[in-house]
């Protein structure tokens, strides 16, 4: 038995626990009379510790069993929420997840004990509560979960009914004879606990260090599998004295209590009082196990537990009906995805087997429709595994106003933080991704963005700044905008900056658009802050945010007004792995062009064709597009053209540009494969894909070419 | 082939050489770096890639890039015929690259004996990617170094 199975349930639970920290204690902030958040963080504190305890983090349970104390205190309306509890507090769950980091990273949660933090709380609550409670700034975690042994009857001491056969009576002898203790213990765990098979391994596992356990009621596989009600009894052959043993028992938090004797009182009791022993039997059903060797009697008593036990998940999950979610496993799903896209690849060989069937005059009755049948399946069946690797946004960006509230106080400016859109949803490995990149973009905006509050109220806009964050979906792209309505970018102030830096030369500049310098901003090492802080502005940052993004196959623009503020504009795909896409050919080659971006396609006499200084464009219903002759673009000799062309017109944002192909060939789902590491990075192709006769065909990235 | 490799100890493994022919003369590959052996089949150019690069092809469902050892070395270009074989190199467990060779002809035993280590000359390109010659039966064999193959030298050259 090993926590290691717990690990990945505490990392889990230990997340979803910060996160109701965190927007609990954004509410707490505002509302500090709100009765519900006071009770919902105290709840959250309280299983942060419990579970910290099972897995024996022991650095975490006592920062979170602090926590625990001032909202059990401010429950009991004994104290008050202050700002500056809740600041400390804050600074406390940054350290919870500092431990969870470690965790995650070498199962260990560190040696940090962040000393000052509990010093600061226990000063808080030691002056809230009037300087009249006890100093507890090191208080034992488990001091008030463990009560001393107790003598009311609830707990029996079950080690007394633990049978003993002969064998194992000579080894209890045996090890007399060598001056060892044998003691016999029992062990209750408290009822509101989770993980009890945990709690007892670790109950088990203190004990191993003092000696060998024997005879452990029920089984240790039982005991594994938390098949026990709350208690568990044992014998425990060590040279400890009981003291120390029962010290390192207490030590293990959720542990109701310990009850424990030697052997030899035991023996003592047991010659001494055996009748009455009986007829506690007889007048008490509920403490069926005794010391005699009526099997049935054992296995009945092993039964009962059992079934108490089962009413308890039973209501358990009747409970958890409106949360109907199972985890799964990342791995799991991207190996049911790699099967569905082979399985796509298998559909398409048939369908093109079919039809070169057709073509040749072989008509075979019904393929042609069950393969239509199976080409539905497999679509269907290929949306639904996307859908299943869906995550809304909100798990990346409900981090966000924490953040900002953080650099509010930081840099001294007012904002405030609107989001929209969090249900949006992502495909997972994109969204573990993008919360870096956007982190960057909205402190970009709170610190470069925004103008300082006296500026603002210069300037006759309200002082309290506004961030706003907005998820959409776009075709076969989600858009996340993050855009204030701060100072917008000087243009002037980065042009200046990069002839300064020798980025560009003056003349350079002089030519280059607004577009193009604002596009500077991404260059690594850029940054125009003009005071460098902790919080932006040492050059890292943009040119971070743009390339993880493209990695994700997204890209990102910038829309600004100088004095009115910036738009920062991230395009992700929707999908990763399948698209549909429109099959074109340019020269004898097959390419694959994402659907999602394409607008319209057209037929174009070759005299319709302007030029417009220098490049080739097309008048199409009130719009002037630029059109790109693919044949270029690929490295494909040109022939004479026709009367006219096949113009695929794609978009990219609100920008439009035709792509002049030579064929259409028709739209088909695809499986989008890479081109490996061995071969550049070619921007204009994005991956490839296999077709039903077999040959690899590319996929162009419309929007490298827009 | 089954039983010979249950024979033989790793250091034999070693040894043990996919001999084929490119232009006039004969490499050995190391049959360590060899996943498997394919006839030419459909070959997709992909633009704006190195020189070398012949293009990407279907191996059993995924997308293999395919590079020209001759191209490379600065050969005459390919020929492509009826004993063109694409030999599918793998270096670590995830990448796979195909190299394409004139014909494949033998797999040949090495004793440590029968190598010569050859230094590199900068004045002869091709130099780089030999490891050592192998004599084998009266015949010369020039072992490629295989990282050396794949590693993608020209790059920088290129952008």
């Amino acid at each position: 038995m090993d926590t290691n199975q717990y690990l990945e349930i505490f990392i889990d639970e230990t997340k979803e626990h910060i996160q109701t920290l965190n927007d609990q204690l954004l509410i707490i902030e505002n509302e500090p009379e709100n009765k519900d958040c006071i009770n919902e963080i105290f709840r959250a504190a309280h299983s942060l510790k419990g579970m910290a305890g099972t897995m024996g983090y022991k650095r975490m349970q006592r920062l979170t069993h602090d926590m625990e104390n001032i909202f059990s205190e401010i429950r009991n309306d004994k104290m008050k929420v202050t700002a500056s509890l809740v600041d400390v507090l804050f600074q406390s769950l940054d350290a919870i997840e500092g431990y969870l980091a470690n965790i995650m990273e070498s199962t260990d949660e560190g040696t940090d004990d962040n000393e000052p933090i509990i010093q600061e709380l226990n000063k808080i609550m030691k002056e809230g509560l009037g300087g009249s409670a006890e100093d507890s700034s090191s208080p034992k975690p488990a001091e008030k979960s463990v009560c001393a042994v107790s003598s009311d009857g609830k707990f029996v001491e079950k080690y007394s009914q633990i049978k003993i056969d002969d064998s194992e009576a000579s080894v209890f002898e045996e090890a007399k004879n060598k001056g060892m203790n044998i003691f016999g213990i029992t062990v209750y765990v408290q009822e509101t606990c989770i993980l009890k098979a945990a709690r007892a391994f670790l109950v088990f596992k203190a004990l191993e260090e003092f000696g060998e356990i024997m005879n452990s009621t029920p089984s240790p596989q039982d005991i594994e599998d938390e098949k026990f009600n709350y208690d568990f009894s044992l014998f425990l052959i060590t040279t400890e004295s009981l003291d120390k043993i029962m010290e390192s028992i207490k030590s293990v938090s959720e542990i109701e209590t310990a009850l424990a004797e030697s052997y030899d009182e035991i023996l003592a009791k047991k010659q001494t009082e055996p009748k009455e022993e009986k007829t506690i039997k007889e007048e008490t059903q509920e403490t069926t196990v005794s010391k005699t060797n009526d099997t049935a009697a054992v296995k009945a008593a092993e039964n009962k537990p059992t079934a108490v036990q089962n009413n308890k998940p039973a209501a358990k999950s009747a409970a958890k009906v409106g949360n109907r979610t199972v985890r799964v496993d990342i791995e799991k799903l991207d190996s049911l995805m790699n099967q569905v896209s082979e399985l796509i690849i298998a559909k398409n060989s048939l369908v093109s087997i079919s039809q070169t069937a057709n073509e040749s005059g072989v008509a075979i009755n019904g393929l042609h429709d069950q393969i239509e049948y199976l080409e539905r399946i497999t679509t269907n069946l290929h949306e639904s595994v996307m859908k299943v690797r869906m995550v809304p946004i909100e798990s990346v960006v409900n981090k966000f106003p924490r953040m900002i509230r953080d650099l509010q106080k930081k840099l001294g400016k007012e904002m405030n933080l609107y989001m929209t859109g969090e249900d949006t949803e992502l495909d997972r490995s994109v969204i573990d991704e993008i919360g870096d990149p956007l982190m960057h973009l909205l402190r970009n905006s709170a610190d470069h963005g925004l103008e300082a509050n006296d500026v603002r109220a210069q300037r006759g806009k309200p002082e309290a700044g506004s961030i706003y964050l907005d998820a959409y979906q776009d075709g076969n792209n989600v858009v996340i905008e993050v855009r204030d309505d701060g100072n917008g970018i000087d243009v002037d102030a980065v042009k200046n900056k990069a002839i300064e830096r020798g980025t560009i030369t003056p003349e350079q500049g002089a030519t280059m658009s607004d577009k193009d310098i604002i596009d500077l901003l991404f260059l690594p090492s850029f940054s125009t802050a003009k005071k460098i802080s902790d919080v932006s502005g040492r050059g890292v940052g943009l040119d971070v945010v743009k390339s993880k993004i493209e990695a994700l196959g997204g890209d990102v623009e910038v829309k600004s007004t100088l004095g009115e503020g910036s738009r920062w504009i991230v395009r992700l795909p929707l999908t990763l792995a399948i698209i549909q896409a429109l099959m074109v050919e340019v020269g004898t080659e097959k390419y694959a062009i994402s659907l999602g971006s394409i607008v319209t396609i057209e037929d174009i006499p070759i005299e319709d064709i302007k030029h417009v200084e220098s490049r080739e464009v097309i008048h199409l219903r009130g719009l002037v597009i630029p059109i790109i002759r693919m044949k270029q673009v690929l490295d494909i000799e040109e022939n004479e053209d026709d009367e006219s062309m096949v113009v695929v017109i794609v978009k990219k944002g609100d920008k439009q540009v035709g792509l002049v192909v030579d064929n259409l060939i028709g739209q088909q789902e695809i499986v989008i494969k890479s081109l490996g590491k061995y071969i550049t990075n070619n921007k204009i192709i994005s991956g490839a894909t296999i077709l039903g006769d077999g040959e690899v065909a590319l996929i162009v990235d419309v929007n490298t070419l827009i | 082939m089954g039983t010979s490799l249950a024979k033989s100890t790793m250091s034999e493994i070693d040894l043990e050489y996919v001999v084929v022919k490119i232009g006039t003369e004969q490499y050995g590959i190391n049959i360590k770096y060899v996943d498997n052996i394919t006839r030419l089949q459909k070959i997709t150019r992909v633009p704006k890639v190195q020189p070398y690069m012949q293009g990407v092809m279907n191996l059993r469902g995924e997308v293999v890039a395919v590079m020209s050892l001759r191209k490379k070395m600065n050969l005459p270009a390919d020929e492509f015929t009826n004993s063109t074989r694409i030999i599918i190199l793998k270096l670590n467990s995830q990448d796979e690259v195909g190299v394409l060779v004139d014909e494949v002809k033998e797999v040949v035993n090495l004793d440590e004996n029968e190598i010569e280590k050859v230094f590199y000359d900068v004045k002869d390109e091709k130099s780089s990617y030999i490891s050592g010659i192998g004599k084998h039966n009266g015949e010369l064999i020039s072992l490629l170094d295989i990282s050396a193959v794949i590693s993608d030298k020209e790059k920088d050259i290129i952008s």
